[in-house]
């Protein structure tokens, strides 16, 4: 995986480095963990029993890293969630799974 | 302090809670430079990691949203624990309603989420630690840890703010202090010495809550108050130490107190209080009073005693200090003939002028630094004896003080006939006075003294007879040579019935003893008359001469070898 995968990717690469006190190593180090957090995982299966409170601790969480990472598309997705996770809006959050899952998968593919 | 840590590559510590593993080692590599870091996953692993003490935490990171105990709950749990509360926390959230409630749990500042760049965060956390430790350095040399008065030195500076809002207002210094304190930490322990300075500062501040009043501890067991204007100091140092007597089990707790009233505001704090101490410790050790006030002639004359203190070396050197002579004629002869006489110091000062004997000798008896003047006037005389003897070939015994102290001093004989020794005199040349006050303080080990001088040769002439409080019995088994009558009853003898008596009956006392007696402070021609009348054997005073130095005095000897 390089920087430049990451941005293709749609990452605001020179913001996470910058957090990552221009560490390009550690940065991209920081982006594989967190292709294996367990949240992802957590996030479908909250989804998939339609656990709203859970579905949002996970997502909330999952923001947090998604953010200082600054994996942009992936961040969008998970906010847009929380948003509606917060308020519980009645809605078919797979959708937003599905796409989390396969920018995920997108980002794997550079490993 | 921050230049002290860094040499000696001392960093601070900062704990981040967050329970994710990517935010923390985000953070982490932010700090890691300029802190150690320690991590916990929730607000229960911090919680015991705080509990546990061996981490000096100086920040504390946390996020809100966290599995077992989150960011909330932790600030509640610390909000009301003193040791852990004065540290400071700074929240990570991005969100509005979290702010609020975390504030109101007590935390001081937050981090955004996503982070915003290491610069900002970093600045973040030092000013939130420097704010910490300098409000902590504050109110850590703000007050006495002990009793909660102030410092010194913001007490001082807590009325130099008053003094700059002067409403014409008198305020008085007041210094109070626990009579031989350093004995309550000895018997009773240094907990118990730190309870009662604890109780009394406790009670002090009561007293005086109604009114305006600061307090201070600058040291020990002093303790400073600057209040209103009071009158009543005896009743509330008596009231305070009855209450304090009641709260504690340690007897007998004296307290003395020194007031400078209406202290003046044009002197500094620190001279306000130093006239107040001076005041309180004049009454050191005098239970009988509790309370003393500062005056401008007592403080006057104590440093006018130090001034001399500190001189008497440069005096002795620079011979401001001289040595005067007074005849003493014996008078039981036709016409009086010059038997002998007395050495006395007399000081001649750069900046006082003449100074009385009256005024340094009982200082310097009172510190022991009349032994060194003593030590003088005895060389002196020892010297002028000789050199009579050697312009005259007629020797004049001269009688010189021996105060208490010399008498305990070991070196006394070997330094008296020392001095025989060096100046070729006899024994009975260099006679000695020792007040009657002296005998009858250690009769015992003075008149060993005593008599080993006497065997040596030397002549005791007892000074200031009448004038101490001798037993009858005792004065039988003294070892003198002659009575010195105290000055009084010759002054008063032919004015008041009961000296003439007195005289009488000394004269009685020394013809029992078959010892000579000699007059002091004899001034015409009909006190000559009476104590010749009555035995009296000897006479010095103004009638014949007033103390004159050496130079005068060679004029009676000069007449006395014209009379043979």
């Amino acid at each position: 995986m390089t920087v430049d995968n990451l941005r293709d990717f749609g990452a605001n690469v020179d913001e996470g480095i910058r957090r990552c006190v221009n560490n390009e190593t550690f940065y991209l180090t920081m982006v594989q963990k967190a292709l294996n957090d367990k949240s992802f995982d957590q996030l479908n299966e909250a989804v998939d029993s339609k656990d709203i409170d859970r579905a949002f601790e996970v997502a909330h969480a999952l923001k947090g890293v998604l953010g200082n990472l600054a994996l942009t598309p992936m961040f969008e997705t998970v906010s847009e969630m929380v948003e509606l996770l917060r308020s519980k809006t009645d809605t078919d959050y797979s959708i937003y799974t599905e796409k989390i899952n396969a920018q995920k998968k997108q980002l794997e593919e550079y490993l | 302090m921050n230049d002290f840590r860094y040499s000696y590559g001392l960093k601070r510590h900062i704990l981040i809670i967050d329970d994710e593993e990517i935010n923390r080692e985000i953070l982490g590599n932010m700090l890691k430079n300029d802190y150690e870091i320690s991590f916990a996953d929730n607000g229960a692993m911090a919680y015991e990691m705080l509990k546990d003490h061996s981490l000096k935490i100086s920040l504390i990171l946390l996020d809100l949203l966290m599995p077992v105990m989150d960011g909330f709950e932790f600030l509640e749990k610390i909000k009301d624990d003193e040791s852990l509360n004065a540290v400071p926390v700074i929240v990570m959230t991005s969100e509005k309603p979290a702010e609020v409630r975390s504030i109101k749990l007590g935390a001081d500042d937050f981090i955004a989420k996503p982070y915003d760049s290491p610069e900002v965060i970093l600045a973040r956390c030092e000013r939130i630690i420097q704010l910490y430790e300098d409000k902590s350095i504050i109110t850590s040399t703000e007050k006495d840890h002990l009793t909660g008065l102030y410092t010194l030195e913001f007490f001082n500076e807590y009325i130099r703010q008053i003094d700059s809002l002067d409403i014409g207002k008198s305020y008085d210094a007041l210094v109070l202090n626990i009579e031989h304190f350093h004995m309550v930490n000895e018997m009773f322990g240094r907990k118990a010495g730190d309870d009662v300075l604890k109780m009394l500062s406790d009670l002090l501040s009561d007293t005086f809550k109604d009114s305006f009043s600061i307090g201070c501890r600058p040291a020990a067991d002093y303790f400073y108050f600057y209040l209103d204007h009071n009158d009543g100091y005896d009743k509330i140092v008596n009231s305070v130490q009855e209450r304090l007597a009641g709260f504690s089990h340690i007897p007998k707790i004296h307290l003395r107190a020194g007031v400078y009233f209406d202290a003046d505001k044009s002197l500094t704090p620190d001279c306000r209080f130093d006239h107040a101490k001076f005041a309180c410790d004049r009454i050191r050790g005098d239970y009988s009073s509790q309370v003393s006030v500062y005056s401008k002639e007592s403080y006057d004359a104590d440093l006018y005693h130090e001034h001399l203190i500190n001189d008497i070396d440069d005096a002795i050197a620079n011979k401001d200090l001289t040595v005067f002579y007074q005849p003493k004629y014996f008078i039981q002869s036709d016409k009086p003939v010059l038997k002998s006489a007395e050495a006395l110091i007399r000081w001649k000062h750069p900046e006082f002028g003449m100074i009385s004997p009256g005024e340094f000798i009982p200082l310097f008896e009172s510190n022991g630094l009349i032994q060194k003047l003593d030590h003088y006037v005895w060389e002196e005389t020892a010297k002028q004896i000789k050199t009579w003897k050697e312009r005259f070939g007629y020797s004049v015994p001269v009688s010189v003080n021996v105060s208490r102290i010399d008498i305990y001093d070991p070196e006394l004989e070997s330094r008296l006939t020392g001095l025989l020794k060096e100046y070729d005199l006899k024994p009975s040349e260099l006679m000695l006075e020792i007040t009657e006050s002296a005998y009858s303080d250690d009769a015992k080990g003075l008149t060993d003294v005593v008599e080993r001088l006497r065997k040596i040769g030397f002549k005791i002439e007892m000074d200031d007879f009448g004038s101490g409080y001798s037993s009858l019995n005792m004065i039988t088994t003294l070892p003198i040579d002659a009575l010195k009558m105290d000055m009084k009853f010759i002054r008063n003898m032919n004015r008041d019935e009961k000296s003439l008596k007195l005289v009488e009956l000394v004269l009685e006392i020394a013809g029992f003893l078959e010892v000579p007696t000699i007059a002091e402070g004899v001034e015409d021609a009909d006190q000559i008359e009476a104590l010749k009348k009555m035995g009296c054997d000897i006479v010095q005073g103004y009638y014949f001469s007033k103390p004159v130095p050496p130079n005068d005095f060679e004029e009676f000897i000069k007449k006395e070898l014209n009379k043979h």
